[in-house]
């Protein structure tokens, strides 16, 4: 066989006491497309930045057709037939599809016109299927089209490998079948495409080869034709048996916590109307729907951050309405916020000053902070946690997704909340990191009422007593998981379809 | 063609090294500029040195100047925690000066003696934290951006205390000179050791140490950097950030306000012309050198001092313009931010030739 596009041979990094990728060999021959699968801070991204130029290895090689590479720039990689397509767009938004491709090849030192660029993106549209309105500003195209302008931006500067972070993560499904019609396009056309994903069945679906690290190193190498199942992928991801199943213990359930009372609110977020509901302790309630659908702006009321407009709240038997009940919040109830990195923690501070954002008033007594205190019970929620960090003295931007969410819970648990509310709370997580905090969640029954905002089927059918579906700002039915013939309907109702079911008004179905 | 590429790996001493920057960049600029006076730059930085550090009464001078300086740099880092950019120290500064002033001269005939100096004080730092809150009102109440607003309210303030010693406030006996008169001698803060230092710097180490303690460990110092470096998270964890912002900018404006007094009440024992001399606006150099840190805001000001003191020194023996240690104060918070930026950027140079190679 020729020699590969791309090969890595022995690439180490370390980052301080950290070793992201160790020995790791991948190659990329032409006409090949590659997953890389594992779990988050297994070293994916790492490796990715190294191949395109962004990291330098501390040792290793990499080599293009045979020849040894070393990049000191993502535009040197790039010269050399190197690209890659962020998770997060590099696009400036205010400009069109066309000046932004004619911007990146500018950054790399080929100077082309307008012209030129359009023309060019007009025939890679043609062969690839690749089309985008060279006029058309970014901030106007779906988030497909943005893809399109990234993976054009690469293919005008003739990449020959192309790498994708999540390619899929911000597609909508339709979306999705027509990247990966692109990725088949560019393989007979003898070019690379490595890619990055959490999703099995996308491995089983698009890629020729896969390669699965953990801890950083490689530890299979395989094509999909020999891999029976997604469950034997994902053990060889996660390294053990246990995938994606959560034991789920039988809580009796207790007081009806909290309840709400036909709330209602406009908001930029997309409002709500008419929701009622109710809590008990001991059972977890989830509200899913297809993101938009109000269901943000209604956790948003319900953890108080923004007030409602109109209706009801009772908690633990007290009435307040929906001012007051934003003014009471903070201590009455636990809230995993979904923006876990800026939102629910602080990057530049530690764990310890992480682990008591939300109650400050137990960080010591009287105005001040009891330091050693705070340090001593961080590691205890570290250690019952599992949270991998150096220490608590690290600061918590370093841990990773998974580390951070546990942290987060571990904080909204300590206190033993009469009311948990947990939004979107595995939303970018592995399988691992998901499995814990399911079953955190699954134990917190025993003192709180659980409410989960979910956009996941998969999780709220896991965790839930009862999910209520959301379209528009209504619920459109309250369906107990235990009923499977309700179950079917979910994915009707989140679609908006009341041919299935009446929707029923809203109304408590307990 | 020099491009700028994200590090990575923190550099192991970045504070160091930044300050180590700030000031090579202060002296090679200052060096440069010696020089096309004509005079040797070695001859002038050792007539600084010595100047400032070689006597007694040279190093009371830049402690003279480190008081009214770390007051000020004080009052910058605290704001900055919160990620609030207080750059209307001077005008605090000026504010302070005029409360303390009236004080002095207007509020002293009614009060016992005793109490005469304490009015002072107290009246120069509200000055200043009233001036201070106009701005922050203005940010809480109506989203107006603190950095704008402190930096005009300078110049406002400069016309007033010029309107005071020029006009109503002008001292009659004064044979016309622009400034009050001279206070009281109840009103006048204790000097030390018989030179000019004065009881400013037991305020100014107290400031510093009580600034370190409660930012460090305190409640409230853990929610304002919390506010600083995360004001969603901030919001989330129901902290109140407006209130914040006006006691944090109270407070800021208080301690500009305090240097201010510290000047009229030690130093001048008037108001009067060439009082808004720039300490506000070295309160940021100052800061930045510090990190924003409140305890190393002492060390960064008798720094600038030592400039202060010895850029007199070449005016009086060199013949040179003292404003060079203006200059060197420029280069040395340019020095400064390139320190920022290699702290967080690899700088390359390329040739500009290469990059249009690849033209295939």
């Amino acid at each position: 066989m020729n020699a590969p596009l791309l090969a890595c041979e022995g690439i180490s990094k370390r980052f301080g006491p950290v070793c992201a990728n160790t020995g790791i060999d991948l190659a990329v021959h032409a006409g090949q497309v590659v997953a890389l699968l594992g779990e988050n801070g297994a070293g994916k991204s790492t490796l990715m930045s190294i191949i395109a130029g962004r990291y330098r290895p501390d040792e290793g090689t990499i080599r293009i057709d045979g020849q040894p590479v070393q990049f000191s720039s993502p535009a040197q990689a790039m010269q050399r037939g190197i690209g890659m397509v962020y998770q997060r767009f590099m696009l400036v938004d205010t400009l069109t599809a066309a000046e932004n491709v004619l911007l990146a090849a500018d950054a790399c030192g080929r100077r082309l016109s307008m012209k030129q660029v359009v023309a060019h993106m007009r025939t890679l549209a043609e062969r690839y299927g690749l089309h985008v309105d060279p006029a058309a500003r970014i901030r106007d195209l779906s988030m497909g089209g943005r893809q399109r302008v990234e993976i054009l931006k690469l293919l005008v500067q003739n990449a020959r490998v192309l790498i994708f972070d999540e390619p899929t993560a911000v597609l909508a499904k339709p979306e999705v079948a027509g990247l990966f019609d692109v990725f088949r396009k560019l393989k007979a056309d003898g070019r690379g495409i490595l890619f990055i994903t959490h999703k099995l069945d996308e491995v089983m679906e698009a890629a020729d080869r896969i390669a699965i690290l953990r801890r950083g190193r490689i530890v299979a190498g395989s094509e999909p034709g020999r891999i029976n199942n997604k469950l034997e992928l994902a053990r060889l991801m996660v390294g053990r048996e246990v995938v994606l199943r959560v034991d789920k213990p039988e809580m009796p359930a207790g007081e009806v916590v909290f309840e709400v009372h036909r709330l209602s609110a406009t908001s930029p977020l997309g409002g709500f109307s008419d929701i009622s509901f109710s809590v008990r302790k001991g059972e977890v309630f989830a509200i899913v729907g297809v993101a938009g659908n109000g269901q943000e702006a209604l956790a948003a009321a319900v953890a108080g951050r923004t007030p409602a407009s109109g209706g009801t709240i009772r908690y633990r038997g007290t009435a307040y309405s929906t001012a007051a009940w934003a003014r009471h919040r903070p201590r009455a109830l636990s809230y995993v916020p979904e923006d876990r990195h800026h939102t629910g923690s602080i990057g530049s501070m530690t764990l310890a000053d992480n682990f008591f954002l939300t109650r400050l008033d137990k960080a010591g007594n009287g105005p001040w902070l009891d330091r050693s205190h705070m340090h001593e019970e961080t590691e205890q929620a570290v250690r019952r946690f599992e949270i991998v960090a150096h220490s608590t003295r690290t600061p918590a931007g370093t841990l990773s997704g998974g580390n951070l969410q546990k942290l987060l819970l571990a904080r909204e648990m300590a206190d033993d909340p009469a009311l948990f509310i947990a939004e979107q709370p595995t939303q970018g997580l592995d399988i691992k990191a998901t499995e814990d905090v399911w079953s955190a969640m699954l134990a917190q029954r025993r003192h709180s009422a659980v409410l989960l905002v979910t956009g996941d089927l998969r999780e709220a059918l896991s965790l839930a007593d009862r999910v209520a579906v959301m379209f528009r700002g209504r619920f459109m039915d309250i369906i107990d998981t235990q009923d499977a013939d309700s179950v079917e309907r979910i994915g009707l109702l989140m679609a908006g379809s009341t041919a299935a079911a009446p929707a029923a008004p809203s109304g408590e179905t307990a | 063609m020099i491009r700028l590429e994200k590090r990575h790996t923190p550099l192991r001493h970045p504070n160091l090294l930044t300050l180590l920057l700030a000031l090579a960049t202060a002296f090679i600029t200052g060096a440069l500029v010696i020089s096309a006076y004509g005079a040797n730059p070695l001859t002038a930085y050792s007539l600084m040195l010595r100047g400032a550090l070689g006597s007694g009464y040279g190093l009371a001078e830049v402690a003279v100047k480190a008081i009214p300086l770390t007051l000020t740099g004080l009052a910058v880092a605290l704001a900055a925690t919160m990620q609030l950019w207080n750059i209307g120290c001077e005008g605090q500064f000026v504010m302070g000066g005029i409360g303390a002033t009236w004080a002095a001269l207007y509020l002293a005939p009614f009060l016992p003696p005793w109490a005469v100096l304490p009015a002072v004080i107290l009246c120069g730092a509200a000055a200043g934290c009233l001036w201070a809150l106009i701005p922050a009102a203005l940010k809480v109440w109506t989203d107006v951006s603190e950095i704008l607003s402190t930096l005009l309210l300078n110049y406002v303030a400069i016309i007033i205390v010029e309107h005071l010693y020029f006009g109503p406030w002008r001292d009659p006996g004064g044979f016309g000179f622009p400034g009050t008169m001279t206070f009281p001698q109840q009103a006048m803060l204790p000097r030390l050791f018989g030179m000019r230092i004065h009881a400013g710097i037991l305020l100014a180490l107290a400031a510093t140490a009580a600034l370190a303690v409660m930012l460090g460990r305190s409640k409230w110092g853990y929610a304002t950097r919390v506010m600083g470096a995360g004001p969603r998270a901030a919001r989330y964890a129901g902290m109140n950030v407006g209130r914040n912002i006006l006691l944090v900018m109270g407070i800021s404006g208080a301690l500009a306000g305090l240097a201010g007094m510290g000047e009229v009440s030690a130093i001048h024992y008037r108001l009067q012309e060439g009082f808004a001399s720039g300490y506000g606006f070295d309160g940021i150099i100052v800061a930045c050198l510090a990190s924003m840190q409140p305890l190393r805001v002492p060390a960064c000001a008798a720094l600038l001092g030592v400039f202060l003191v010895g850029g007199e020194q070449l005016s009086s023996f060199m013949q040179l313009p003292a404003s060079i240690s203006r200059i060197l104060e420029g280069a040395l918070l340019f020095g400064f931010l390139l320190g920022e930026t290699v702290q967080r950027y690899h700088i390359r140079f390329t040739p500009a030739a290469a990059a249009g190679n690849t033209d295939a």
